[in-house]
């Protein structure tokens, strides 16, 4: 506490108390939802209602702690790790091969290191942390075409591992996003990343029509079949539509201001992995669309703290992990959310703070003891 | 870099604008339609709960059917392939690993889940007992602890049993299909037992908050019946004993094509027991193994009219099945000649040997059939049920009838169902219409010339020769049909219809048990009944009735002349136990008034005194009774219905037994003392379990008879061996006896025959006396007074006396 004195007395540093309050309401609420999203399953499956909750709340405790530790270190200690972390996060995505990996849930993603760990959120971090002091090493050389491919071939390894070894394309997508990202706001130029963004949208959507119209048999892969499910939730109601369709219901049953905390139906074995990816339609579902659109302006009002840190940090190495962490956190808001509500095709991400996930949470909130450390680090005029 | 920051600030809140509206218009557009889907997705998650099926108890709360909760064994397949069917082998495993037996193998039921990855609903075994299942129930119940163990639930069903199997079969009925009764109590009171079946459901309160809720089911309700097992058993085990003495002894078969046995108290209308023979398990009541399946497809006229048989095979040596495997065999390689050359000279045979069945489909390979004794009349094959049908076809097809319409008989209950001219036990009824009207006096008396002519016919009396002069009990005693007929003649057709119609024959008596007869067609009308008719008519010739009409009618001849409603239920209790419905004993009518009712009692007393009912007096008590004999359509047949009516004891009825044989198996069967003597065996244990003593001194032979009886009783034998020697043979006297006449043996003198064949005279029976002891039936030393133990000879503590 008395390092929160400190730039009171000195009126010399800017903290941030708008971005932890919001990040603490975030992880609180998250924690509320999450035990009424999940203690009906988990009564079912483990005869404790508090199941989940408890493990949640063990790994946010643990989160916070390590937010405040962070938050005190001088960012740029973090520098000198960068690349450590680049090598390690990335052998870590190969360890998931090894015996130590573990399945669950159908999907090999996890890591049994005594407690266990997702390395896709490990690689996140890093990445920021590496690509933030990259940026900074290469200078005006990225604003050339070959340090800029160079740069952005450097987040290919973790995408490529990310999507091959753990099966994970969000991930890898995000991974990819987030440094794309981050060399958008470090460099003057657009071009280049209007046609890169061009591609990969023309890709898509030509990948989305060669399946709608059965030119690429939906039967390859179960990624084809869920866009299938995406185009006509309906038509496949029975299965890969099964949980979209669900999510929906309970966003479309929640009317303005939904059933009231701890009512939704839907959460009663009706929406699979309501407290992962579909925690959000839960929200509408109990909060309706008034609680639903607060959440989203809660977020909203955090990426703008990141903006303003970002805009005011001390150097260029603060700002970028910053604009870092402000994509990841942007990108898994928007993606998940447009899973729940069926605007894009379904794929396992999480809604950051909220959704359950240990490794997520602790992760998310060493990010924001960044974001808080390069905040501590803002000289204020006076 | 802070424009583009800016720049990457708005793009992102571009997006989330975007997905706000997103929300916002999932809501405005499905909003309706999606509550509507949650809430019916709901509703479909509700679980029936079956309703336990009433108990049918006896009046001293014996259970006689009984709905035993069982399980099925369910399965969902959906489940167990998920996570690509990670507890498939566990849970297969699992319950196979339990003494189930399941209606599929492991390898069936694996390749059913995976071949049904969206079913969610399968049962695998049915009707499993609590024993059974209970080590799946701790699985399913613990899911935490047998993680590995998914899809498999319990459903709750029940199955209906009969703890006494075959007893009170016509009675109870049974129950097929989805809980529907069949037959009996089971079918008539269907709604009763059948309670209303429960759920299980969600649905949302007014706050919109889900609630779980349970609508219990309602258990059937309980009917507690007048029937009493022990009399049932009694009267069961005296018919069963009857028909295995007589079987194949004049033809081949049981010793009765029937035999019917109805105990009613004449003072409320209950019926303590109602047997008729053969019975069937109500726990299995389609088993036809001990049915005489009759297939009306006679295989010799089939194989001729073909040309399958030349008449030149030696079928007289095969028997029924060896014919039939024979020509179906040769029916077959007939059809492949007919198929392969199409011979012409087996179509020429074809058409002299079956002219009348040829047609155009001559060449049809199919085997025309005739069935049995159809074949004569029958010119257009349109009327062939068998047309265009091999013969093995033909025959699986009549068998299957055959089977069906042999079941349905023996589900039948013959003692309300099956009707028949009821002969001499209608005499009472005659009586009584004229003493009640007046016309008899009781002091009349009648010459009996053995025959009289009534309309132009001569009808005869049952002893040709003729009764001399009788008195008017004594025209009962002798059951003399020509003093009836003058009678008959006296009262007049009006009145004795009036009385007819008053002991409601013709007419149902809605006893409470599905598949009561309605005679009306089979009674005279009064005003096309000729002289003829009238004199048949009053010695229960002519007309048609059921022994519940003859019996519930002749419990109010002797009960003061109040016609009670018969019924089977006393009382419907809830599933808890309390009742809910007592059905009290109701008078319809008064058929006749005190009196006359007295009068004929003692006139039936006479008629076990004195009379053709001799044979039917149990030992130690006085009883009323009146034999009946009738001959059956076609007359000339040489078939009878036997029957025998009786009431006991004499001064105060308690009890009516009636009890009908129809065609014994025996060479003459006009001799209603089959009757007689199996109504006597059965009120000789029946009225001491009553408790009704003894008022009548026993004979030595009585004495010996009844000891032997409780040592069979008593050890629980079912033989009946003793009954038979000391029974005696009854033997016909030659003289006085017409054998053609529908009385037949009634007034035949008997005698009685040792057992070194010596002749008895009623008298010479009457040796040293024992007295019984009227309370417990045990005999009294005649020195001590110590009663003594029928089969031991030592002396009894008469305080432990434990007999009934």
């Amino acid at each position: 506490m008395s390092e929160q004195n400190r730039p009171k007395k000195k009126k010399k540093y800017f903290f941030d108390y708008t971005m932890l309050f919001i990040v603490l309401f975030l992880v609180l609420f998250g924690l509320v939802m999450l035990y009424s999203t999940s203690s009906y399953e988990a009564n079912i499956k483990f005869e404790d209602p508090a199941f989940y909750f408890r493990k949640q709340a063990i790994a946010s405790a643990i989160g916070i702690v390590v937010m405040l530790v962070v938050m005190l270190v001088d960012y740029h200690y973090v520098q000198r790790f960068a690349f450590i972390a680049y090598v390690v996060s990335l052998i870590l995505i190969i360890l998931v091969l090894t015996p130590l990996g573990y399945e669950a849930g159908g999907a090999r993603r996890w890591l049994n290191l005594g407690m266990s760990l997702q390395p896709a959120e490990v690689a996140k971090l890093a990445l920021i942390v590496f690509f933030a002091s990259v940026v900074c090493k290469f200078g005006d050389a990225i604003k050339e075409r070959r340090g800029f491919l160079t740069v952005l071939g450097l987040a290919l390894p973790h995408a490529f591992c990310v999507l091959t070894i753990t099966q994970n394309l969000s991930s890898a997508i995000i991974i990819f996003s987030i440094v794309f990202m981050m060399l958008f706001v470090a460099t003057p130029q657009y071009k280049e990343y209007f046609i890169i963004a061009g591609i990969a949208v023309v890709f898509a959507v030509g990948m989305v029509l060669l399946i709608k119209y059965d030119v690429i048999p939906a039967g390859l892969s179960y990624r084809f079949a869920r866009v299938k499910a995406w185009l006509d939730p309906e038509a496949y109601a029975s299965n890969k539509g099964f949980q979209t369709l669900q999510a929906l219901y309970a966003i479309g049953s929640g009317d303005i201001f939904g059933k009231g905390l701890g009512e939704s139906i839907q959460k009663l074995g009706y929406l699979p992995e309501a407290q992962n990816d579909m925690i959000f339609s839960i929200i509408c579902e109990e909060l309706g669309l008034f609680g639903a659109i607060a959440i989203i302006l809660l977020f909203v009002l955090l990426i703008w703290r990141f903006m303003v840190i970002a805009n005011n940090a001390s150097d260029m190495f603060g700002a970028l992990i910053v604009v870092g962490v402000m994509a990841h956190i942007s990108i898994q808001v928007i993606l998940n959310i447009a899973v729940v509500t069926n605007t894009i095709p379904n794929t396992g991400i999480t809604l950051p703070f909220i959704s359950y996930g240990g490794s997520s949470i602790v992760f998310l909130l060493a990010e924001m003891g960044l974001v808080l450390s390069v905040s501590r680090s803002i000289r204020l005029e006076e | 870099m802070s424009i583009k920051l800016a720049v990457l600030f708005v793009m992102i809140l571009v997006a989330f604008a975007f997905l706000g509206i997103r929300l916002f218009i999932i809501n405005r557009d499905n909003g309706d339609k999606y509550k509507k889907r949650v809430l019916s997705q709901q509703a479909y998650d509700s679980i029936t709960i079956p309703a336990k099926r009433g108990d049918i108890v006896d009046r001293n709360n014996t259970k006689l059917a009984v709905s035993q909760k069982v399980y099925n064994v369910c399965i969902d397949p959906k489940t167990l392939n998920k996570d690509d069917g990670a507890n498939l082998e566990s849970t297969i495993t699992a319950l196979y690993a339990s003494p189930i037996e399941f209606s599929y193998t492991k390898d069936e039921l694996r390749s059913y889940i995976l071949a049904n990855p969206d079913s969610q609903y399968r049962i695998i075994a049915r009707k499993q007992g609590y024993e059974t299942v209970s080590d799946i129930m701790n699985m399913v119940n613990n899911p935490s602890m047998y993680p590995d163990f998914k899809g498999v639930w319990l459903e709750d069903t029940y199955v209906r049993q009969y703890p006494y199997n075959s007893l009170a079969c016509d009675v109870i009925g049974f129950v097929q299909g989805d809980n529907e009764g069949a037959y009996g109590l089971e079918e008539f009171y269907n709604s009763t037992l059948v309670g209303t079946n429960g759920r299980e459901y969600g649905y949302l309160n007014d706050d919109e908050n889900l609630e779980r809720t349970l609508k219990p089911a309602q258990d059937g309700k309980t009917l507690v019946t007048s029937i009493d097992v022990n009399i049932q058993s009694i009267v069961e085990k005296n018919i069963l004993a009857f028909n295995e003495e007589h079987r194949n002894e004049a033809r081949e078969g049981a010793g009765s094509t029937n035999t019917g046995v109805i105990v009613m108290d004449p003072n409320n209308g209950e019926v303590l027991a109602m047997a008729s023979y053969p019975t069937f398990n109500l726990n299995d009541p389609r088993n036809t193994d001990n049915l005489d399946i009759k297939v009306e497809l006679d295989p010799e006229k089939f194989g001729l009219m073909n040309g399958i048989l030349d008449g030149n095979t030696d079928i007289s040596e095969m028997d029924d099945s060896e014919l039939a495997e024979t020509v179906r065999k040769l029916a077959e390689e007939n059809k492949g000649e007919q198929e392969a050359a199409d011979n012409p000279e087996a179509q020429q045979e074809n058409t002299t040997e079956n002219p009348e069945n040829q047609t155009a489909e001559d060449d049809s390979s199919n085997i025309e059939i005739n069935v049995g004794n159809k074949e004569e009349d029958n010119g257009s094959e349109t009327d062939d049920p068998y047309e265009g049908l091999t013969y093995a076809e033909a025959y699986d097809k009549a068998y299957e009838e055959a089977k069906m319409e042999a079941l349905n008989s023996l589900w039948k209950n013959f003692c309300i169902n099956s009707t028949y001219e009821p002969g001499s036990t209608m005499k009472p009824f005659t009586m009584a219409a004229g003493l009640e009207e007046g016309i008899l006096k009781g002091d009349e008396s009648y010459v009996c010339n053995g025959v009289t002519e009534v309309g132009g016919h001569e009808i005869h009396c049952s002893n040709r020769l003729g009764h001399g002069t009788l008195t008017f009990s004594g025209a009962l005693e002798q059951s003399c049909n020509v003093a009836f007929m003058k009678i008959g003649t006296a009262i007049g057709k009006t009145v004795f219809m009036k009385y007819n119609q008053l002991f409601n024959f013709g007419l149902k008596t809605n006893i409470d048990l599905t598949g009561e007869a309605l005679t009306n067609s089979l009674v005279f009308d009064v005003n096309t009944m000729t002289p003829t008719d009238l004199a048949i008519s009053s010695f229960g010739q002519g007309f048609n009735v059921t022994m519940i009409q003859m019996a519930t009618g002749f419990c109010s001849l002797i009960n003061g002349g109040y016609y009670y409603k018969p019924h089977v239920v006393t009382k419907v209790l809830d599933s808890a136990g309390t009742t809910v419905e007592t059905v009290e004993p109701r008078v319809l009518k008064q058929t006749v008034s005190e009196e006359t009712s007295e009068k004929i009692r003692e006139l039936c007393v006479a008629v076990v005194d004195n009379g053709t009912g001799k044979s039917a007096r149990p030992a130690g008590y006085r009883i009323g009774g009146k034999t009946g004999t009738a001959e059956k359509y076609p007359r000339g047949t040489e078939n009878y219905v036997i029957s025998f009516m009786s009431f006991a004891p004499a001064d105060d009825p308690q009890i009516v037994c009636y009890v009908v044989i129809d065609e014994p198996n025996v060479g003459y069967q006009a001799q209603s003392k089959y009757a007689a003597v199996l109504c006597k065996d059965i009120l000789t244990e029946v009225l001491p379990y009553m408790g009704i003593f003894q008022t009548e001194e026993l004979t030595e032979k009585e004495a010996e008879e009844l000891a032997e009886k409780q040592q069979e009783f008593s050890t629980g034998s079912s033989g009946t061996e003793s009954e038979e020697e000391v029974t005696g043979e009854i033997i016909v006297d030659s003289e006085g006896n017409n054998n053609e006449s529908a009385e037949g043996s009634e007034n035949s003198a008997i005698t009685f025959v040792d057992e070194s064949g010596n002749e008895l005279d009623e008298e010479d029976r009457t040796g040293e006396k024992v007295e019984i002891d009227p309370e417990t039936g045990y005999a009294i030393d005649p020195t001590t007074g110590i009663l003594l133990d029928p089969q031991t000879g030592e002396p009894i503590d008469p305080t432990v006396t434990d007999l009934q």
